[in-house]
């Protein structure tokens, strides 16, 4: 497989939080680029940085020093409004405790980016229910996250990464909250739709089995990369083979 | 750029307000009660002023009265005319000393004859006539009404046939009270009520009698069923002022005193008692918006992290807001007009106050305005703090930079944030917008808003200083502490504890309530005293020297008599010149030249019962030269001042007095009719008559007129019992309604702020939790945060104690109400803050701390 624009690209990325009089360094000056449509999967131990970084490829925060370059744009030092456009129209995010709004309906959720970012006025209401449909949710779309479970939540949470077609979709331990099944279940899928969407996947996990589904791991450790490996068989392929010759 | 759509945001705002309902309903509540208070208090106080100024009105039988000296020019007539074509409705009342005699003794006694028309007069209140009747369907043209007196004296009965000038009347009944007595002349010789017609036809009124004549006016009620302004009786007011510039016209809130400064207190009262509410209301809709917003951190930030700009989620969230200060504004105008509605059933039962009600729909929108725009006004900081919600919560809770000592994050948060600024500028402006609005009085409007904004400041920096002092505190003592006290005492510096806003709240709650309880203290101690049960009610007219001790000994031997009489002497004099001018030459404000020419002087050593010197001094005792000390109102008709001289004439000598002293009467005692006192030396040598005021039983009345009749058949007894009565009952109820209302507000404050403590309940969960998993017992926690509540309640207590008196003192001073400082409450307030403080946070607490910690970690 090739890969040719960089996605996102990272420089010399680096976070530092203070604290009362400390000023502790979460992120020390991180280098990487992912390709278009590439599954990365970053890995480490808690406390190594990873969700810090994840939120500064999604723009959620700054970083002390150092850019972020999603598709070619900086986005490190966007004003805030700015930023939030970015986001909402270049990346799809699945959280580890699926993050809906818990007072709209799954089919509500999974429309809210269309209806926050859209400017097209195109009707978001039938991709939303095929997304649903896609997810096995097309006869719970007026339920409200209460009354579904975790993992019909996280894919409720799926569905709406995937609705703006964005070319990113990063995901932060999105089957740490569900038993073995559901988590299988909901990494597939995502998968799926990651090939279908054609989207660049960045995975945090600390998992390395979740994280043998893809094709390149990025290894943390208090803040620097320690290791930065391409999988060249990546553990889905050989489900999805499974699966199709199943 | 993509727009959220107004109905989805209104979609995603009502989905949330339906689905906590709980929570929302306690915020509800909190713009309820607000806008409750507001409405209640404001929309009762004005039907109850509307009430109160409507007795004023009977007392006076109009709404204004023009006092006459002579008859009016035919262009005066015509322009009198026109004032009536307006729709304004006059009517002349005539005064003159006749005699009277029965047609069957023909023994002739001095009357005071008051002629009416029964058709028109009076335009408020009732000539009350026994046995019981209406003066249109008793008084005619051959017929009178007479006091009681004059059947004991003449020995007739209501049906006979009484004398008056040619003309023969029939006695129609007796007159018991009438409405306009105080305000009449108290002239010698029993009161006769006699028609118009009848008058004319007595052939009394010849030209050039001494006739007074008064013109009462009544202004045409609004056709919209609302009360009449007093803007259209002051247009009329200065409008016959012009036209008559020799008659003596007041209206109907200058008819007495105690009267006019009772209405006037308790105007000023009613309309800080309303802003109160108003920012009683605010405050707990600021701090139930405050933890609501609070509570929506992490929903705010996963709408970010999905790509809404913060404009959108703040038109989510102020959708929100209106939403819910309209339901809390409804909700809250139905319980204030529920309120309104069921105070004067309240009143009437527990203190016999009836008061008629006028549901204004002014006040309802007023309440309901209010009630959304403070909504607004103060969820403005905390949704601007939305801009700075960061969609990072979301993964990773800790915020950096939180741990700032208190002045550095308030600071920066200035600084870093105008439009902060902005908001809390605005919020003052709005208050103090709102405030002048509601407030019928200038003073507590000034005075109010500018506390307002003191006490904030001074609040902020109290907070300031004492988080740093603990802080400082803590960093000395810390291991030396008991735990519990060290965690309860950290606890209020604590990242994210709304202490300031909180101490803010209650200080300015503490302080709002207070102000109203000393205001209402001093004023109704004032009022009191006004409406004092021993003031003269009986008065006494054309006592002589030879009679005046057989008087005082009867008066003394009487049971009727509840107080010892007062006795003024009175010269009869005439001025001569004013500062050198000739009095035919002088310069008068409403007030006829010939009047000059009669005017009585009376002595006093000291300052009478019921006169306060306004300018200049008293004369000490052994004062032995002319000075004189003139009632105010008479020294600006006369253009006169402290300093001035006037040349008094009686019988033959005349004599130069000095003007030392103005001079103000409660109109309560037999001294309020002196204008001219100067010292006994001044006047020893001249004729003198006396004039006594006592009081008495007002049932027994009667007797002591008999009494006074048999010994001293020439002295003039004027019965002015039931119309005093009327006064002081409606200064009392002004009184009682002020207390009721003081305590409604007061009560509904100490809701209010109760409330605002339980919101913060939101926030300690967690802590609760952390702390139970560590092992904590329910005691301990109680004792944390019981030392945490403690240590606000009294910071803010005293913050807000000090405001209260500084703010009551400015207020009473410019009232004219004596403040005194007053420790027990002050003391009892102080701990009665802490322990509300306590007890509030402890109720609030108490599912907290029974809830399991597993329980609450899941739902993170």
């Amino acid at each position: 497989m090739t890969y040719q624009t960089p996605m996102i690209a990272v420089k010399d990325l680096r976070k530092s939080i203070r604290n009362g009089p400390r000023t502790v360094d979460i992120l020390k000056g991180l280098d990487f680029t992912v390709p278009k449509g590439q599954f990365a999967a970053i890995m480490g131990s808690s406390g190594s940085g990873k969700s810090t970084l994840l939120g500064l490829l999604a723009g959620l925060d700054t970083p002390s020093a150092g850019s972020v370059r999603l598709n070619g744009t900086e986005i490190s030092y966007l004003p805030e409004d700015k930023l939030a456009q970015v986001r909402g129209k270049t990346i799809g995010f699945v959280f580890q405790s699926y993050q809906l709004i818990p007072t709209l309906t799954a089919l509500e959720n999974v429309l809210l980016p269309h209806e926050l970012n859209d400017d097209t006025k195109e009707n978001g209401l039938p991709r939303a229910r095929d997304l649903l449909t896609s997810v096995g949710l097309g006869d719970r779309m007026d339920h409200y996250p209460v009354q579904l479970s975790g993992g019909e939540q996280q894919r409720v949470a799926l569905a709406r990464a995937f609705i703006l077609r964005p070319p990113i979709v990063l995901a932060d331990e999105p089957t740490g909250n569900l038993d073995t099944t559901n988590g299988a279940h909901v990494l597939e899928l995502l998968l799926n739709l990651n090939r279908t969407e054609g989207t660049t996947l960045v995975l945090v996990t600390h998992d390395p089995l979740l994280a043998s589904y893809a094709n390149r791991r990025i290894t943390l450790r208090d803040g620097l990369i320690i290791a930065d490996e391409i999988n060249p068989t990546p553990a889905e392929t050989s489900r999805e083979a499974a699966l199709t010759e199943g | 750029m993509a727009t959220l759509s107004y109905r989805s945001a209104a979609k995603i705002a009502a989905r949330e307000m339906h689905s906590s309902r709980g929570k929302f309903f306690f915020v509800i509540l909190s713009v309820a009660i607000g806008v409750a208070a507001l409405t209640g208090v404001r929309g009762f106080s004005s039907s109850f002023r509307s009430t109160l100024l409507n007795r004023a009105r009977s007392i006076m039988a109009a709404d204004l009265s023009a006092r006459m000296f002579q008859q009016p020019t035919p262009d005066q007539q015509k322009a009198l005319d026109e004032i009536a074509a307006t729709g304004v409705e006059i009517t002349p009342v005539t005064e003159l000393l006749s005699m009277a005699s029965s047609a069957k003794t023909l023994d002739p006694l001095l009357v005071s004859l008051k002629s009416v028309d029964p058709t028109k007069y009076p335009f408020y209140g009732q000539v009350e006539l026994a046995p019981s009747a209406q003066l249109k369907t008793v008084l005619d043209a051959n017929t009178v009404a007479v006091a009681d007196d004059l059947l004991v004296r003449l020995n007739v009965k209501i049906g006979d046939q009484l004398k008056i000038g040619t003309q023969l009347f029939r006695i129609g009944s007796v007159v018991v009270n009438e409405p306009d007595r105080l305000s009449g002349n108290f002239a010698a010789g029993p009161r006769v009520l006699i028609s118009r017609a009848g008058l004319d036809a007595s052939g009394l009124l010849a030209p050039g009698s001494h006739a007074g004549q008064r013109y009462l006016f009544k202004v045409p009620p609004p056709t919209n069923g609302a009360p009449i302004s007093d803007k259209a009786v002051a247009d009329l007011k200065a409008r016959l002022e012009k036209l008559l510039p020799e008659a003596q016209i007041i209206d109907y809130r200058e008819t007495n005193p105690a009267l006019t400064q009772g209405l006037d207190r308790a105007t000023s009262l009613l309309s800080l008692m309303s802003l109160v509410a108003l920012v009683l209301g605010a405050i707990g809709v600021a701090m139930a918006m405050r933890a609501h917003l609070q509570q929506r951190l992490d929903t705010i930030a996963i709408m970010k992290s999905l790509g809404a700009r913060s404009g959108q989620i703040i038109k989510i969230y102020l959708l929100q807001t209106l939403l819910l200060g309209l339901a809390g504004g409804l909700l809250g105008v139905a319980f204030g007009v529920a309120v309104q509605l069921s105070f004067p059933h309240l009143l009437a039962r527990l203190i016999h106050v009836d008061t008629e009600l006028h549901l204004q729909l002014r006040t309802v929108i007023t309440g309901l305005a209010a009630g959304v725009l403070t909504t607004l006004l103060f969820t403005l900081p905390p949704l601007l703090d939305i801009r700075g919600v960061r969609p990072i919560l979301i993964l990773r809770r800790a915020v950096e930079d939180n741990d700032d000592p208190f002045v550095t994050a308030a600071w920066r948060k200035i600084t870093k944030n105008l439009a902060q600024v902005a908001a809390a500028i605005l919020i003052l402006a709005g208050l103090a917008a709102i405030a002048t609005t509601l407030s019928d009085s200038l003073v507590v409007g000034e005075v109010f808003s500018f506390g307002l904004v003191a006490v904030l400041a001074v609040l902020l920096l109290a907070s300031v200083a004492v988080l740093a002092g603990l802080r400082f505190f803590l960093s000395k003592t810390r291991l030396h502490l008991p735990s519990s006290l060290r965690h309860g005492l950290a606890n209020l510096y604590r990242p994210g504890n709304p202490s300031a806003a909180l101490l803010a709240a209650l200080g300015l709650g503490v302080m709002q309530i207070m102000t109203v309880y000393l205001v209402q203290q001093a004023v109704v101690s004032e009022l009191h005293v006004s409406a004092a049960p021993n003031l003269p009610n009986v008065f006494l007219i054309d006592i002589t020297n030879e009679e005046v001790n057989g008087i005082r000994t009867l008066l003394k031997s009487q049971p009727s008599v509840t107080a010892p009489p007062e006795l003024l002497p009175v010269v009869s004099s005439r001025i001569v010149d004013i500062d050198g001018v000739p009095a035919n030459e002088a310069k008068l404000k409403n007030f006829p030249k010939r009047m000059l020419r009669s005017i009585s002087l009376t002595w006093s050593a000291a300052s009478p019962p019921g006169t306060k010197t306004v300018e200049g001094d008293w004369w000490s005792a052994d004062e032995k030269r002319p000075v004189v000390a003139i009632e105010k109102r008479q020294a600006d008709r006369l253009g006169v001042h402290v300093g001035s001289h006037i040349t008094f004439a009686a019988q033959d000598t005349q004599f130069v007095a000095t003007v030392v002293a103005l001079t103000k009467s409660d109109g309560q005692h037999a001294y309020s009719r002196a204008e001219f006192i100067l010292p006994q030396p001044a006047l020893a040598g001249l004729p003198v008559v006396w004039y006594g005021g006592v009081h008495a039983d007002p049932n027994h009345v009667g007797e002591l007129q008999r009494a006074l009749y048999n010994s001293y058949p020439t002295v003039t007894v004027i019965n002015v019992a039931q119309a005093l009565e009327t006064v002081r009952a409606v200064v009392l109820q002004i009184t009682y309604v002020i207390q009721f209302l003081a305590a409604f507000s007061i009560f509904a404050g100490i809701v209010i702020l109760a409330s605002s403590i339980a919101g913060t309940r939101y926030r300690r969960i967690r802590e609760v939790v952390v702390l139970k998993t560590l092992g904590a017992t329910r005691a301990r926690i109680a004792t944390v945060f019981s030392i945490e509540f403690a240590v606000l309640g009294l910071v803010a207590g005293a913050v807000g104690i000090l405001f209260a008196n500084i703010i009551a003192r400015v207020l009473l001073t410019r009232l004219t109400v004596a403040y005194h400082f007053q420790w027990w409450w002050t003391l009892g307030a102080l701990l009665g803050t802490a322990a509300l403080t306590v007890a509030t946070g402890w109720v609030a607490s108490h599912r907290i701390l029974g809830r399991k910690p597993l329980e609450v970690l899941r739902e993170e």
